[in-house]
């Protein structure tokens, strides 16, 4: 493969230091907003789950996870530069097909894990259900670990995938083995001597035993400005939350959705199938924790098998805060979690508090916790008059 | 406790009793947890699942109150200070979150005590490197008996007693609970609380009771958990503990004592007899896979998740369910005595 073309945000236009400075305090805000709007991508798979079958689905977080590595496979793999395409084609295609690859494939394991082991607990009360999700949660990250190692591994630039002897700029820290192909030592290389593998970033000495070693691929981790990837990630909730809107209000199956989840024995009487809407719903909201996977690796850089585990809790407390079973809510809840914890711990360090920063994530669930005492069934959730 | 002297029993367990002591010490410490959780989860129906934070706090109390005391060991009182001092600031953190969370119902109550859970293992993981160790851990100094190599075997035989000791202990102090009117009243405040309430129950009160016993007996079970590992780090604390916490509870049949102590039994039993296939030499009791099966031993943790989710799917009411062990023998060899009745007839 030849040097790697320009890179593709040229293409677009490389972004020059925005226009309207926002100030430290906007810049916090605006991170806030990115990050809030990834917990809403994956606050809404939990809403709707829970609305429809009273779950918590802690596997949701790892049918983001899934999402997030389909995404980096097709990033690193489609070789979509071979078609000559006009630019920006190469670069704006393998991102499309990553992201429909990546909603596709969360969307399908979560309705083969509903099949599989939600269907058989849904009668048996909550709390079995529950702990099937806890289950089938760690078998997913497990297999993962297994399938594709337990370390971290760069998210990949679309296309700019080079021959280990091609990469451009030797001090670039940005590269990571793709694959190691042949090695011309053949039998004598053994597991110890193999310190390279796959998914790992390349040093020096990596290089250089490389070279030696026989021939390697490198692909060239993202390198997209973080207010890009906000910015993508604000506008594809802008465009995804009317559509699910209008998929639970306005059509059939959202008409479906609805009444199972008002009440299930009525909505079966009335001749609703049960099975295949509780599937679509979870279809749907993997399919959306997918685009968000992909979204979130690609602002950090990075994807493990557990990557899916803290922002999976964090979008389920988001859904808490905006109100459990409402899609308007998590979008809410995400957007204020978000910056909730984007700028608290900002102003509490400007405030003398040192540490904040490390405190981020226990002032994300303390801030839960007084939303859930002012308002026990959060900002828009219906609140249950009990009966006697 | 035995003192170190020339006289002292010079215990040498094998690598079998070795390999058992541990294990057992380890379902003591995960059967209280399941006791007092079950108290909470199981009897009073409450959806706590914040109790890993609870035991946390127990273990760190008690290893602070043994730091602040290194001088005077090995001494009993202060490893029973350093329990007393655990369950106390267990029962004051049970106290905190549940006066003002007991206001919220099921699955919101269980993400409230859910950021509890992981804001207590948070604060840990960012405390002072001097006081509690921080993100790196916190050594815990020997309060009992000073542990080396020709000690080692007594030591865990010592805990062993203290387990299995405290286990019965708090079986009975749980049972006796539930009993007593206070835990009748609990036991009607989960059926229905607005009955309850107008049958004279106060709701609040028998709801903060069950919370504030269960979180008091996870910082004795945090107490002897520090004690006995003798090294804590915040890693010991995660959520993937309150699931194998909740997990003890629902297998044992959510408010079933014997149920408790038998799942706790059974799955760290399972735990770690996979974990130690492939080495050398397996342990009594424990059976041996062929040895080109090292995939049993890769693949464990996917192996302990599956068999979590099939039980789950297979047997939702736990083992045994909602019932005694004395009770599951009684009904089973009526059934077995009926079945040959029959077939005499």
């Amino acid at each position: 493969v030849a040097d790697p073309q320009p890179h593709w945000l040229a293409v677009l236009g490389t972004p020059g230091p925005i226009a309207v400075d926002l100030g430290e305090l906007g810049g916090h805000v605006l991170n806030g907003l990115g990050m809030g709007a990834i917990f809403a991508f994956i606050a809404l798979g939990y809403t709707m789950v829970y609305g429809i079958i009273k779950l918590i689905n802690f596997a949701h977080g790892e049918f983001f996870m899934v999402g997030a590595f389909t995404g980096y496979f097709v990033l690193r793999d489609l070789e979509l530069e071979r078609l000559d395409l006009p630019q920006p084609l190469p670069v704006l295609l393998p991102f499309l097909a990553a992201l429909t690859a990546a909603s596709r494939a969360s969307g399908t394991l979560a309705v083969v894990t509903e099949r599989l082991a939600y269907r058989p607990v849904r009668r048996a009360g909550r709390i079995a259900a529950l702990l099937t999700a806890v289950g089938v949660s760690l078998l997913l990250q497990n297999l993962a670990i297994q399938a594709w190692g337990a370390a971290g591994r760069g998210y990949p630039d679309p296309r700019t995938w080079v021959s280990v002897d091609a990469i451009p700029d030797p001090a670039d820290a940005n590269y990571w083995v793709r694959r190691v192909t042949v090695t011309t030592v053949g039998a004598t290389v053994t597991d110890q001597d193999r310190v390279i593998v796959e998914g790992q970033p390349v040093t020096a000495q990596d290089r250089q035993r490389l070279r030696e070693g026989g021939h390697a691929e490198v692909y060239r981790r993202i390198t997209l400005s973080k207010e890009t990837m906000q910015g993508f990630v604000l506008l594809a909730l802008a465009l995804w939350a009317p559509v699910l809107w209008f998929l639970v209000k306005r059509t059939r199956l959202g008409k479906a959705m609805r009444a199972v989840s008002e009440d299930h024995d009525a909505a079966r009487l009335m001749g609703i199938p049960i099975d295949r809407v509780v599937s679509a719903t979870f279809f749907l909201g993997a399919f959306v924790a997918g685009v968000g996977g992909v979204a979130y690796c690609a602002t950090y850089g990075q994807v493990e098998p557990l990557t899916g585990f803290l922002p999976g809790l964090k979008a389920f407390v988001a859904a808490v805060i905006g109100g459990i079973g409402s899609i308007p809510g998590a979008i809410l809840g995400g957007l204020i979690l978000g910056v909730t914890e984007g700028v608290v711990p900002y102003l509490l360090r400007e405030a003398g508090w040192e540490d904040a920063l490390a405190w981020k994530h226990a002032i994300a669930f303390a801030f839960l916790i007084l939303i859930l005492l002012l308002k026990p069934t959060g900002l828009l959730g219906k609140a249950v008059r009990e009966k006697v | 406790m035995p003192a170190a002297g020339p006289c002292a029993l010079a215990v040498q367990l094998g690598p079998d009793a070795f390999w058992w002591t541990s294990v057992l010490v380890l379902v003591g410490i995960y059967a209280l947890l399941g006791l007092s959780l079950n108290l909470i989860n199981g009897y009073a129906r409450m959806f706590s699942l914040g109790h890993h934070g609870f035991w946390a706090m127990g273990a760190y109390a008690a290893a602070w109150w043994t730091l602040q005391h290194r001088e005077a060991l090995p001494d009993v009182g202060v490893f029973l200070a350093s329990c007393a001092f655990a369950m106390a600031v267990a029962a004051a953190g049970g106290l905190l979150i549940g006066i003002p969370c007991l206001r919220l119902r099921g699955d919101y109550l269980a993400i409230a005590t859910l950021g509890f859970g992981e804001i207590v293992r948070i604060a840990i993981q960012n405390s002072d490197r001097a006081t509690l160790g921080g993100s790196l851990g916190l050594e815990v100094p020997r309060a009992l008996m000073a542990v080396t190599r020709e000690t080692r075997g007594e030591f865990r035989l010592l805990w062993v007693g203290i387990v299995v000791a405290t286990v019965a202990l708090v079986a009975l102090l749980v049972r006796n609970y539930v009993r007593s009117p206070r835990g009748r009243a609990m036991l009607a405040t989960a059926q229905d609380e607005v009955a309850a309430g107008l049958l004279g129950i106060n709701p609040v009160r028998s709801k903060v009771a069950a919370f504030a016993i269960g979180s008091t007996l996870a910082g004795l079970a945090g107490a002897l958990y520090a004690h006995y590992s003798g090294f804590i780090t915040p890693l010991d604390f995660t959520f993937m503990e309150m699931v194998k916490i909740f997990l003890v509870v629902v297998l044992g049949g959510l408010g079933s004592i014997s149920g408790c102590i038998l799942a706790a039994f059974l799955l760290i039993y399972i735990e770690q007899a996979l974990a130690v296939q492939g080495s050398e030499v397996v342990p009594v009791l424990v059976p041996r896979l062929p040895a080109e099966w090292t995939w049993v031993k890769d693949w464990w943790q996917v192996e302990y998740a599956l068999i979590l989710v099939l039980l789950m799917i297979f047997r939702p009411r736990g083992l045994l369910g909602p019932r005694e062990l004395p009770e599951v023998v009684r009904d089973l060899a009526r059934r077995l005595l009926r079945r040959r009745g029959r077939a005499r007839a």
